[in-house]
């Protein structure tokens, strides 16, 4: 994954050096054409001064014959012809040879050379002058490496405005991401995003502060409502639960109604444990609870232990235990006796008879392990009432208030299976 | 014994009262914040059970005004609330015990006859029921003459027993009481027939006559 700046940047550099390279044959040509264009007409000047010169000098028809001859030898890059009939067009061409000053043998030059008519005591001749013009692969090549040299200047620059650029004019935008990435539903605390006068980002704030407030307030609503309805049950649980009571003590119950009853005292159970943890839940969720006491969490397994000693023994379970002493750690007592209640009977339910428990606790791990035959769905484990398909009993939220009670003091619970053992990891 | 109801749910106090009745307690019963205030002005109770969230006052309120007034009836919260706080409040203002709802009549029985028991012999707190010695505070059983060695759980269903003496109580019930918070998440309550079955035990052993009778195949009932 690049980063937005650095994407374009790649993108720009392309079309950059695109346009660059475009350019180097466009500067040729136009400085090609300067070049031949300025040369013709210096020919033209010269042209017309060897004229001029010539007829200033108002010398005879022999003289001047002799005089041209002598002039074309000193001047080998020109020459003075007669010319049977006047050249009514001038003629321009470019040659490619050897300079004839040239040290080196070997050095081929350009020349722009002119054709042209002058007239020199009224005769008609026939001029060539010849000029050296710079050869097409080194303008073409000084001219590359001028633009080489602009476009890596250009591309520096690019790389540093960009790292600039996306420190100052993205750090509202990063502000905004590090505010979402903190950002806590059940926390419930407002997130305010800093000021900016980008218009772009000024618009993410807003709508996203809209998507938050709509969200905390949603959320919050749903968890007042289940504490609400949780609380408004109790009441009437309580009644049925006393006239079950009030009703197992007449005395000409039979014992197929007392049966019925006591049916009815165990459903009545059941709800009062939903309705119970439910109103937990929400009570968690809502940080109701104080997290900061120091709590002896060995006390608390030992204590949880022994109380549940009598529902080892019925099963018949064999218990193992590795317990550090003096662990303590930071949170709520209450809580955290629930949260370890939690996964030894929860442990204990998934145990099959005869089977075993090993409970171990360390200074930053509190882990137990209980044998068994599969493998149970992660995702489904921490949920709201996702049973496991083998089980019918169980309110279906013992492991949601272990989950809830963790994320309230930041620890970590993980479920894994090895060697058919169920291990819950309980890591602060 | 006077008792005084102080509850807003109607069906829940006429339970209340129709259960108790039958132990020879005298019911009273108050509707609402300002029925209790009167009610508390006037007479002495024994035992008040109270619910703090009532229409026209904190509950609360109530027992801060015994407490003022130095009164020494007994105080059972019962509440729908249920949080650790309200218990701790309720509980430092001077409340005795408190009992979350929804509970059983056979529990909140038993922690009635508890309460009475320990306010009306302070020291000496001792139970005498049948051959039967039990000292509350040290938590020994002394069975005709002989001590007999209970375990704390069987211990307090004995109590238990004692404080439902007549009534019937089914295993879900005595479940519930004896496993207290873990009952709700315990799905087998077959322990109870084991505690059931020592104690009873242990009471023929010691040469007690049998006054924990099963009933309905799955209830039993302390007849003495």
């Amino acid at each position: 994954m690049k980063n937005l700046l650095q994407k374009s940047l790649k993108q720009l550099t392309i079309y950059a050096f695109i346009v660059f390279a475009l350019s180097i044959p466009s500067y040729f040509l136009l400085v090609d054409w300067i070049w031949l264009k300025e040369l013709d007409e210096n020919n033209h000047l010269i042209a017309e001064r060897i004229e001029n010169e010539f007829n200033e000098q108002h010398i005879s028809d022999e003289k001047l014959a002799e005089s041209i001859q002598f002039w074309n030898e000193i001047q080998p890059t020109s020459k003075i012809e007669n010319a049977g009939q006047p050249l009514t067009k001038d003629s321009l061409y470019t040659i490619r040879r050897k300079n004839i000053y040239a040290t080196r043998d070997d050095a081929i030059d350009r020349f722009r050379g002119l054709k042209t008519n002058i007239k020199i005591n009224n005769q008609d001749y026939e001029l060539t002058i010849e000029t050296n013009v710079e050869e097409t692969e080194e303008t073409v090549a000084y001219i590359a490496m001028i633009t080489l040299l602009f476009f890596l200047i250009l591309v520096i620059g690019f790389w540093i405005l960009n790292r600039r650029l996306s420190k100052k004019l993205w750090q509202p935008f990063q502000d905004t991401l590090q505010k979402l990435k903190s950002f806590q539903l059940n926390s419930q605390r407002p997130v305010y995003f800093e000021e900016t006068d980008t218009i772009e980002f000024a618009e993410l704030n807003a709508t996203l502060d809209k998507l938050l407030q709509h969200s905390i307030t949603t959320y919050k609503n749903q968890k007042e409502f289940t504490e609400n309805a949780s609380h408004e049950l109790q009441t009437p649980l309580a009644v049925l639960k006393n006239k079950v009571d009030i009703l197992l003590q007449s005395n000409d119950l039979t014992e197929k109604q007392y049966h019925i009853a006591e049916e009815m005292n165990k459903a009545l159970i059941r709800s009062s444990r939903i309705n119970k943890n439910l109103l937990l839940l929400a009570k968690i969720e809502n940080s109701q609870f104080d997290n900061s006491g120091q709590i002896r969490f060995d006390t608390l397994v030992l204590q949880s232990m022994d109380a549940l000693q009598e529902h080892f023994n019925e099963k018949k379970i064999s218990v193992a235990r590795d317990i550090s002493s003096d662990v303590e750690v930071k949170g709520n007592g209450g809580l955290t006796e629930a949260l370890i209640n939690n996964i030894i009977i929860n442990a204990i339910r998934h145990t099959p008879p005869a089977g075993t428990i090993r409970v171990a606790l360390t200074t930053s791990v509190f882990e137990v392990r209980n044998s068994g035959e599969q493998a149970l769905s992660t995702s489904l484990l921490f949920k709201r009432f996702s049973r496991m398909p083998a089980d019918d009993s169980g309110g279906g939220l013992g492991l949601s208030i272990v989950q809830e009670i963790c994320n309230l003091h930041g620890w970590q619970v993980t479920y894994r299976f090895e060697n058919n053992e169920h291990i819950f990891k309980v890591a602060f | 014994m006077k008792i005084l109801i102080i509850e807003d749910e109607k069906e829940l106090a006429k339970s209340i009262v129709e259960y108790l009745s039958e132990e020879k307690y005298l019911c009273e019963v108050a509707s609402t914040f300002t029925e209790a205030m009167n009610k508390i002005d006037v007479f002495n109770y024994d035992c008040i059970l109270l619910d703090i969230t009532l229409p026209d006052g904190n509950g609360l309120k109530i027992l801060e005004e015994l407490k003022k007034e130095n009164k020494q009836d007994g105080v059972i919260i019962i509440s729908a609330k249920n949080s650790v706080d309200d218990k701790i409040k309720g509980l430092q203002t001077g409340a005795d015990d408190y009992l979350a709802k929804p509970f059983h009549l056979s529990e909140l029985t038993a922690r009635i006859y508890s309460l009475i028991r320990r306010k009306q012999f302070n020291n000496s707190n001792t139970i005498k029921q049948d051959d039967l010695e039990i000292d509350l505070l040290a938590k020994t059983v002394v069975l005709n003459g002989k001590a007999i060695t209970l375990t704390k759980k069987e211990f307090d269903l004995l109590i238990y027993f004692i404080g439902n003496k007549n009534r019937v109580l089914s295993k879900s019930t005595l479940a519930e009481h004896l496993s207290g918070d873990f009952a709700d998440m315990m799905d087998n309550h077959d322990f109870v027939y084991a505690h059931v079955k020592n104690l009873k035990k242990k009471l023929s052993d010691g040469g007690g006559e049998q006054y924990i009778k099963t009933v309905y195949g799955t209830g039993y009932k302390w007849e003495g």
